[in-house]
């Protein structure tokens, strides 16, 4: 118990220490980014109107909002299908979730051109046709759950059997969600890129990847990588069952990205031909290769799988290939003219901005500032 | 109830381009920002290659895809005379109309100029819009998308609601040869130099731009999304067509 006891002041510390750099880190990523947008407002990023409206700022909101979704999928399904096993990481998923999204919005908002106007305009113009209304109210409605589900737990007796409920609807809400970011794109059916049936299943595996990929880094990270600090239970749920998960869930969205590879590569209709633009850049390969490939082998050898610095390293390549993912499926997306293609460029051209790098920054900050707010108030580890 | 349409005849049209000045003086658009413009191409490769030129303004749909996937109802359809419109004091610059439009006629201007110098810094508001020109049309109407816009929200061509919504009750064509008509009819219908285009109320079975459609099989571009557009184009193939590519072939390229 003393030990215990030592062992969270350290970790109470390390965490302070986290969310002080996370907070020095946001205020400056954010300070040059906000300024840069008083100065030259959307001129700073770098989309325009020849059809690359979208640009990286939601690729980091949509990324960061599917991987809060993961990390509530995984903490809701833990609850509801887990066991006591599942606990050390529950509590820890949940407000993972809560603080990934924040940073994602936070980019969205910086996004928009009527950011404020957004949160009443959208509640109240009962707009049923747009997946973007039904996205922010699943979003809205989902952030109440988390939120009810994190209170309940802060009783430090909470047994799993009374939350089963309030998880069951947190899973729909976070399934919810991710399905209908799915549908933003996936229905758009004249970008052959983007539609397709199966994109809300494939968001749905993705997130969970990135939930499970998510917890698993973020879980060393609260005991500041030591792993001789990591309770043992938590490791043995990792060497047991997170880390073949994450395995399973690594192949199952390989094979949604190289299925849909496949298709767009054979396939002569109008529109798929980014697909030979996206297969022949060096990020595509990085992302297979040591984002998918590198940690799936590393999960699948059992000499490796229970090694922390090979869980780590997993979830963090799996974080960043989700990341390249998501920029290729939206910004791939936009890239082939729809209606110009005759007499503009084959393909369009976007690279992120100074300043829309600068808000994947501010996302990372804040999420990790919030994160660590959590460790050190609620004491996120004292299930393990 | 008029639901007003639009009739190009590519045969006839020259891209002479006076459709988009018109409708730039007549909207005080930033110079980029066409409502209405002419797209140039080429096709084929030498010594068989062809300059070719397509009009193209908004398209007004039935069914347009901007309009159910704003999620603030800020672009809509307007019941009485089919336009397409956006209420500036309602939209929050999500750009999904954009997205969702197949016909890439939806502005947002708050990005870098298109044409530099940027003309904005030398006519700069005081109103929060995003400029201030000299001169700017009487008109101006935020809720129909009228006027100057504010930073931060999506433009479109309205095709000239606040000179069509004020024609006479029952007009089936609004022809700029009729004197008394005139004034009601769209900027880049009126300018039109070698008369290829056409304005009139598609519900009316008599009006001119009806028979035209039926008489020379109008098309309307990309019909395969579904948002069935009011516009509609007469090709007889001499000139100028539809393209009913979106890229370039090889042979293209060269």
């Amino acid at each position: 118990m003393t030990s215990v006891t030592v062992s969270n002041k350290e970790i109470t510390s390390k965490q302070l220490g986290i969310m002080l750099l996370a907070l020095i880190g946001l205020g400056i990523a954010g300070g040059i980014a906000i300024s840069n947008l008083m100065a030259e407002g959307h001129a700073a990023y770098n989309t325009n109107n020849l059809g690359l409206f979208w640009g990286f700022p939601i690729v980091i909101y949509d990324y960061f909002l599917l991987t809060s979704t993961g990390l509530a999928m995984v903490a809701s399904m833990a609850l509801i299908f887990g066991g006591e096993e599942y606990r050390p990481i529950i509590r820890r998923s949940l407000w993972l979730a809560l603080a990934g999204l924040l940073g994602g919005v936070a980019v969205l908002m910086l996004e928009l051109g009527h950011p404020l106007r957004a949160l009443w305009a959208i509640p109240f113009s009962f707009a049923f046709s747009s997946p973007l209304y039904w996205k922010v109210m699943a979003v809205s409605f989902y952030v109440l759950s988390l939120l009810i589900l994190q209170v309940r737990m802060m009783k430090p007796d909470w047994r799993m059997q009374d939350l089963r409920i309030n998880a069951m609807v947190t899973l729909a809400l976070a399934l919810g969600v991710t399905a209908i970011a799915g549908v933003v794109y996936g229905s758009q059916s004249f970008r052959p890129f983007w539609a397709s049936g199966d994109i809300p299943v494939a968001f749905i595996f993705e997130s969970l990847l990135g939930g499970l990929a998510f917890i698993i880094f973020f879980t060393y990270l609260a005991y500041a990588f030591n792993a001789a600090a990591v309770p043992a239970s938590v490791k043995r749920l990792f060497n047991d069952r997170l880390s073949t998960l994450l395995a399973l869930a690594i192949f199952i969205h390989l094979l949604f990205v190289l299925a849909r590879m496949s298709s767009g590569l054979y396939g002569n209709v109008e529109g798929l031909q980014v697909w030979q633009h996206i297969a022949a850049s060096p990020l595509f390969f990085a992302e297979i290769l040591i984002g998918l490939l590198l940690p799936l082998v590393l999960l699948m050898y059992p000499g490796t799988r229970i090694r922390p610095w090979a869980q780590i390293l997993a979830s963090l390549l799996v974080m960043n290939a989700l990341l390249i993912s998501r920029y290729e499926y939206i910004i791939g997306g936009q890239l082939v003219p729809l209606f110009k293609g005759s007499w503009a460029p084959e393909l369009l051209s976007y690279a992120p901005s100074p300043t829309e790098w600068l808000l994947l920054l501010v996302a990372i900050f804040l999420s990790n500032a919030v994160n660590a707010l959590g460790e050190v108030t609620l004491r996120l580890g004292r299930e393990g | 109830m008029a639901k007003w349409g639009m009739v190009i005849d590519l045969d006839t049209c020259t891209g002479c381009q006076a459709c988009t000045t018109a409708c730039a003086m007549e909207n005080n658009r930033l110079p980029g920002e066409n409502w209405q413009d002419v797209l140039f191409y080429h096709e084929g490769t030498y010594p068989n290659v062809k300059l070719m030129w397509f009009p193209r303004p908004c398209m007004h749909c039935e069914n347009p895809s901007c309009v159910s996937v704003c999620p603030t109802k800020a672009t809509y359809k307007d019941p009485d005379g089919g336009f397409v419109l956006m209420d500036y004091n309602k939209c929050i610059g999500c750009k999904y109309c954009q997205v969702a439009c197949p016909y890439g006629v939806r502005f947002y201007v708050d990005e870098k100029a298109v044409v530099q110098p940027d003309i904005r810094g030398v006519f700069p508001s005081e109103a929060g819009r995003q400029w201030d020109p000299p001169y700017k049309g009487p008109q101006d109407d935020p809720s129909r998308g009228i006027g100057i816009q504010p930073h931060g929200v999506v433009s479109k061509c309205t095709f000239c609601y606040h000179k069509v919504s004020k024609a006479p009750k029952g007009v089936a064509d609004l022809d700029e040869d009729i004197p008394e008509l005139k004034e009601y009819v769209p900027a880049c219908v009126r300018v039109c130099a070698p008369k290829a285009r056409f304005f009139g109320d598609l519900d009316q079975p008599n009006s001119n731009v009806n028979k035209m459609i039926a008489d020379k099989r109008g098309v309307r571009l990309k019909d395969e999304t579904g948002n069935k557009p009011q516009v509609y184009y007469l090709s007889g193939g001499a000139t100028a067509s539809v393209p009913s590519l979106r890229s370039m072939s090889d042979s293209d390229k060269a």
